[in-house]
């Protein structure tokens, strides 16, 4: 489903190389958790991913289902079925998240030729996946992101991600500032959307998050590199020593 | 406007015009410095400006300045202790020079008058533009103040302290200051004197590449005095500067600002208290130009009203169109004390490039009623707490400063005015 | 906000023609002759068969008029209107007086069907897709109503016909043409008029006072609370007009109402010039609430044409307890001049200000209100979002002074720029004077573009860029569109997507 080769991408602004020869495949019902320490490049990946334009691919490719999406902006790419999670979901004063759900939903449907939702239909689905994530649906009159708690906007993100239906999830630090509640519905929703079909890349930095969305494939990310790669075991493996004994065995 | 008939002149309006042309002689400089001046007062001809001049709407020049004092006072000013002590300290005494300057390293001082003379002063002289009265008062009337040159890489130990005292009359003086790059100073502007002065006063300062200065201006002009002053400065590359204002006296006050970002990476820093008693009128008004791009500002007021006096800040923030990712805050916040005292404000926002974080927020508010009562509730009296709640709100502007020994210097001035005013 | 999307279809299926309110009519006009003079004000008045107290008072702000001088102080610029090549008077010929819908000149109500206002009394304003309402109030907060609406439509000078008026009547509301005030209610007008923005005003106030041709008349007595929106709905179609409308609307003790009005004009290319004044009065415990939505042609994409839109506007919180809130959407015009601004006179008086401003092309805004608090216990709240994209210019200027006997005066203002694209400019002019130490004023501003992280997060949903800039933009102006009657709300979101139409690049 996705393919990265030799990846190599700077931030546009002052030209430094943040991803450098990144290499990762990951099919279609795979979950791909990517660990790393600070500043390895996990959320410029993300960022990369999802097209955001601060950063800019110098070498290598991204293919997505057999196609480059390096051309594609970030909505072609939403619409394709890529979706992003976000590490800090930001804050849109005046929208509110229902209004925004519907518009976001039905810009999906017209991608695959689908008519707009009816109103009916629309509140439906969206109180099922409110309940499903104990989200009251008076949060979600009010504007997006706009003083929800650390908690509430990770919620929200799965939220959206259960409703636009995404074949390619990438979750950015999804269990950060999440106490250990929060984490089991976050964790219960996104594996309840494990399907043969779709994909995830599960960005964290801790194994903790690992305990509730349990990974097929487990990748190490360093200096903008996969330096090692491995089944399950390696999380546990990195949290008992840590990342020296990884970094020093590749160098 | 020919449908209105020129109004009659002030006589102060006429003083100042019969003056100029009594003192012409006595004035350093001719050629160049003598055109200039004579511009100067063609502006002052047209009259001082009035409220429907918008940069000076809430300072009616021509209103508040009916009368000017004679030029030369009766006594003689002395200088005083700076406020820094080891501070090198460069005197104008009733509008002169002393030959006699500070021998500091890397710095060179030189008497205003020669420049005048030698008329390589002139191009300085230009006025700011057709409303800028106190820039063409002084352009008429300079007749001394200091040039100061700081070399390229001087770190001055100890800021250098100009004093420019007044003992009554008309003193008009100008601070021509050149700060090389990658210079660091500190430097002390003090406005002082015993006497019913018209005193004028123009800083001018220019920052070379990577210089850091720190500029404060404590202006303590009995409450007789008219004090009419500029500070402008042009911020190069990567360049610091931070301009604390003390207006802290004076009968009419007016301090003009105008400070221009020059270079990427400029800095600018406005921290300024204004202390306000009796029947006083004091107006702080600042332009500032980003004028490249990737340079940042930040403005805090405060002020202090009490008794009859009015107050005034306009600031206005130019971001010019291709002056892209500025960053430009502005605060003012006012604790009026008095049903008597005024304080209007004018932040204004002027913005060309688009990709800006610009912002201003400005309050006119009394003592927070919930900070007096936790006081009283731990048995400070209501006299008491008010005094400290006043004071912590303008003393937290200072204690933002760095140095020390300034921090120490200025608060001690602050407990000067509360001991006088509270 | 079921607008928004709509506001995107709607802005997908405009090309070149923005302006849909563009066309001209041909109507047979009766005109007075070009130029102003002594004359043709005494033309005005004897068309409309005026009291002769009416015409002294004209006569007199002429007067003081010719002795003027044009201000200079706001941020427009625009070549010197010459007064002697306006026509000031252009009526339908089928005027005077049509008494019901029949006597209107059918041409003319075409025009306002066009337009989508519905003079038809068993009409309601276009805009709302009543079917989806009641599902929609699950999503949305605003409550969708049925609201009838009574129209009053000025067309060039006059008044060609207000809806209504007999169920208003009953009620006690008196809803006419300001024409038909000065002859049927000469007692209230003699009363009110010029009370609140005096003859001697300002230049282009005077000069409403001595030619103004037309307008409302909103007259609530004690008690009443007026049973409908009332609207007036002003046109703009014959060439080389100006177009001066006085609206003067009284709320007596207790009475609430509350009025939008709503203007367009044709597209030319010459200039005309649109010099109104409205009068609000509300007594004790009244309140009035005014809402406009101005669209007036803002020129081609070179900058050539469109309004001069210079207007007077002004209430009067006159008795204890009252309140007045102006809500206004600025799209239209070359020039925008206009503060609507609240006298607070009256004890624990309120006032309020909400205004979107949105500039494009080369349009040039200024804008804002003044808020004087004169009574003890006053408040006063200010919202303004300006929004400049193209070469235009937005600068919001706002003063708010607290008087000596301002007792515990309160206002707070927030004010917002946004900017879409490098050549326009956002200005924010802000004048604070307080004089009472009791008063607290609470002033922020901000100005910045749409932030790149809030464009991203937003295209990651699967939303393309114009989109998503409409979408953010309409939640910034969020605040105000909510102060707005639910029909001109969804109107105003559709021509705020339309003004900025082009403006993303």
């Amino acid at each position: 489903m996705l393919e990265i080769r030799n990846l190599h991408a700077r931030i546009v602004d002052d030209g430094t190389e943040i991803i450098r020869g990144l290499n990762l495949t990951v099919k279609a019902g795979e979950v791909a958790a990517i660990m790393g320490p600070n500043g390895s490049g996990k959320s410029t990946l993300s960022y990369i991913l999802a097209g955001r334009e601060d950063y800019e691919v110098t070498e290598g490719d991204i293919l997505y289902n057999g196609q480059s999406i390096l051309e594609m902006d970030p909505a072609e790419r939403a619409t394709s079925g890529i979706f992003l999670a976000f590490q800090y979901p930001m804050e849109i004063p005046g929208v509110a998240t229902m209004e925004f759900l519907k518009v976001a939903m039905n810009e999906q449907r017209k991608a695959r030729g689908e008519e707009p939702l009816k109103i009916p239909e629309f509140l439906k689905r969206v109180k099922e996946a409110a309940a499903s994530l104990s989200m009251d649906m008076a949060m979600l009159k009010r504007p997006l992101n706009v003083g929800f708690s650390g908690g509430e906007k990770k919620r929200a993100e799965i939220l959206q991600m259960k409703l636009l239906e995404p074949k390619l999830c990438v979750l950015d630090e999804t269990d950060s500032g999440l106490d250990i509640d929060a984490l089991k519905i976050v964790s219960d929703g996104v594996n309840a959307l494990r399907a043969p079909d779709r994909a995830f890349l599960v960005i964290t930095h801790y194994q903790r998050l690992l305990e509730h969305i349990v990974p097929d494939t487990v990748h190490v990310l360093y200096k903008g590199q996969v330096i090692k790669s491995g089944d399950k075991s390696l999380a546990l493996d990195l949290e008992a020593n840590g990342y020296a004994g990884v970094i020093g065995e590749a160098a | 406007m020919n449908m209105h008939a020129q109004p009659q002149r002030t006589p102060a309006e006429t003083a100042l015009i019969d003056a100029f042309g009594d003192r012409l002689s006595l004035l350093p400089g001719d050629g160049a410095v003598m055109l200039k001046r004579d511009d100067a007062i063609e502006t002052i001809k047209h009259g001082l400006p009035t409220r429907r001049v918008e940069s000076w709407h809430y300072t009616d020049l021509r209103r508040l300045l009916n009368t000017v004092p004679d030029f030369d006072p009766a006594a003689m000013a002395k200088a005083i202790a700076p406020i820094v002590e080891g501070s090198a300290v460069v005197s104008i005494l009733n509008g002169k020079s002393d030959a006699k300057v500070p021998v500091l390293e890397g710095v060179t001082f030189q008497r205003l008058s020669e420049k005048l003379i030698d008329g390589s002063i002139a191009p300085g002289l230009d006025p700011y533009g057709s409303d800028d009265a106190i820039g063409a008062l002084n352009t008429a009337f300079v007749a001394d103040g200091y040039f100061i040159d700081i070399a390229d890489g001087t770190k001055l130990e100890k800021p250098i302290e100009l004093q420019n005292l007044q003992a009554g009359g008309q003193t008009h003086v100008r601070l021509p200051v050149r700060v090389g790059a990658g210079a660091k100073a500190v430097i002390v502007e003090r406005q002082t004197g015993d006497g019913a002065a018209l005193s004028s006063s123009v800083s001018q300062i220019v920052l070379d590449e990577g210089a850091e200065v720190t500029w404060l201006v404590v202006q303590e002009q009995p409450e007789t005095a008219t004090h009419l002053a500029q500070f402008k400065a042009h911020i190069g590359k990567n360049a610091k500067l931070t301009l604390f204002v003390m207006n802290a006296g004076g009968k009419l006050v007016r301090q003009e600002i105008m400070v221009r970002t020059t270079g990427e990476g400029a800095d600018f820093k406005l921290r300024g208290i204004n202390l306000l008693a009796g029947d006083t009128h004091t107006d702080v008004t600042m332009v500032l130009d980003h004028a490249v791009p990737h340079t940042t500002s930040t403005e805090v007021i405060r002020n202090v009203v009490t008794g009859k006096a009015r107050g005034v800040f306009q600031g206005r923030i130019n971001v010019h169109q291709y002056a892209q990712k500025t960053n430009a805050k502005m605060a003012c916040n006012t604790l009026l004390l008095s049903d008597d005292g005024e304080f209007s404000t004018k932040p204004e926002l002027e913005i060309f490039a688009d990709d800006v974080i610009c912002g201003h927020g400005a309050t006119v508010t009394e003592i927070d009623h919930d900070h007096l009562f936790y006081l009283m509730a731990r048995g400070v009296d209501e006299k008491s707490a008010r005094g400290l709640l006043v004071k912590a709100f303008v003393a937290e502007v200072i204690e933002e400063l760095e140095d020390e020994a300034i921090v120490e210097a200025l608060e001690a001035r602050l407990d000067d005015w509360f001991v006088a005013h509270g | 906000m079921p607008a928004v999307q709509d506001t995107i279809d709607r802005v997908r299926k405009i090309d070149v023609d923005q302006y849909k309110y563009g066309f001209q009519t041909e109507i047979a006009m009766d005109k007075a002759p070009k130029g102003l003079s002594e004359d043709i004000i005494r033309f005005i008045s004897a068309k409309k068969d005026e009291p002769s107290w009416m015409l002294e008072w004209r006569l007199e702000a002429y007067r003081r008029w010719l002795t003027l001088d044009e201000p200079t102080w706001a941020r427009v610029h625009y070549p010197k209107i010459d007064f002697q090549d306006i026509y000031f008077y252009a009526a339908p010929k089928s005027t005077p007086g049509p008494t019901s819908l029949s006597d209107v000149d059918p041409e003319l109500l075409k025009v306002y069907e066009k337009l989508g206002i519905p003079l038809r009394e068993q009409e309601i304003l276009a805009g709302v897709q009543k079917t989806d309402a009641s599902e929609l109030e699950e999503v949305s907060d605003n409550v969708y109503k049925s609201g009838r609406v009574a129209v009053d439509a000025v067309f060039d000078s006059v008044s060609v016909v207000t809806t209504f008026k007999k169920e208003l009547a009953q009620a006690g509301v008196i809803f006419c043409s300001i024409s038909e005030a000065i002859r049927e209610h000469p007692e209230l007008v003699q009363k009110y008029l010029g009370s609140v923005v005096p003859t001697s005003d300002n230049y282009y106030a005077t000069l409403n006072s001595a030619v103004f041709t037309d307008g409302s008349f909103v007259f609530v007595p004690k008690g009443v609370r007026c049973p409908m929106e009332l609207s007036t709905y002003f046109r703009m179609n014959e060439k080389n007009t100006g177009q001066f409308e006085r609206t003067l609307i009284i709320a007596e003790e207790g009475a609430y109402v509350s009025y939008l009005e709503g203007c367009t004009a044709p597209q030319r290319d010459e200039n005309q010039l649109h010099a109104a004044v409205v009068e609000l009065v509300a007594l004790d415990d009244a309140e009035i609430k005014y809402s406009t939505v101005q669209n007036w042609y803002p020129g081609d994409a070179e900058g050539k044409g469109g309004i001069y839109n210079f207007v007077t506007k002004r209430g009067d919180c006159r008795g204890d307890r009252s309140k007045i809130s102006w809500t206004q959407v600025e799209t239209g015009s070359a020039i925008t001049w206009k503060y609507p601004s609240c006298i607070l006179r009256g004890d624990d008086s309120q006032g309020e200000f909400y205004s979107i401003a949105v500039s494009n092309g080369y349009q040039q805004v200024d804008s804002g209100t003044k808020m004087i608090h004169l009574g003890k216990n006053t408040s006063s709240r200010i919202i303004s979002k300006g929004i400049a994209a193209g070469f235009s210019q937005n600068t919001y200027r706002g003063q708010v002074s607290a008087h000596r006997k301002a007792t515990n005066a309160r206002n707070f203002t927030n004010c917002d720029s946004l900017l879409i694209g490098d050549q326009c400019g956002a200005h924010t002019v802000p004048y604070m004077e307080a004089k009472n130490s009791t008063a607290q004023f609470e002033h922020e501003a901000t100005t910045s573009k749409i932030s790149e992280d809030q464009k991203f997060y937003v295209m990651q949903r699967g939303i393309p860029e114009e989109e998503a800039i409409a979408l953010i933009v309409n939640g910034f102006v969020k605040d105000v569109i909510q102060q707005l009657p639910m029909e001109f709300a969804v109107e105003a979101q559709k021509l705020i997507g339309i003004s900025l139409e082009g403006s993303v690049g």
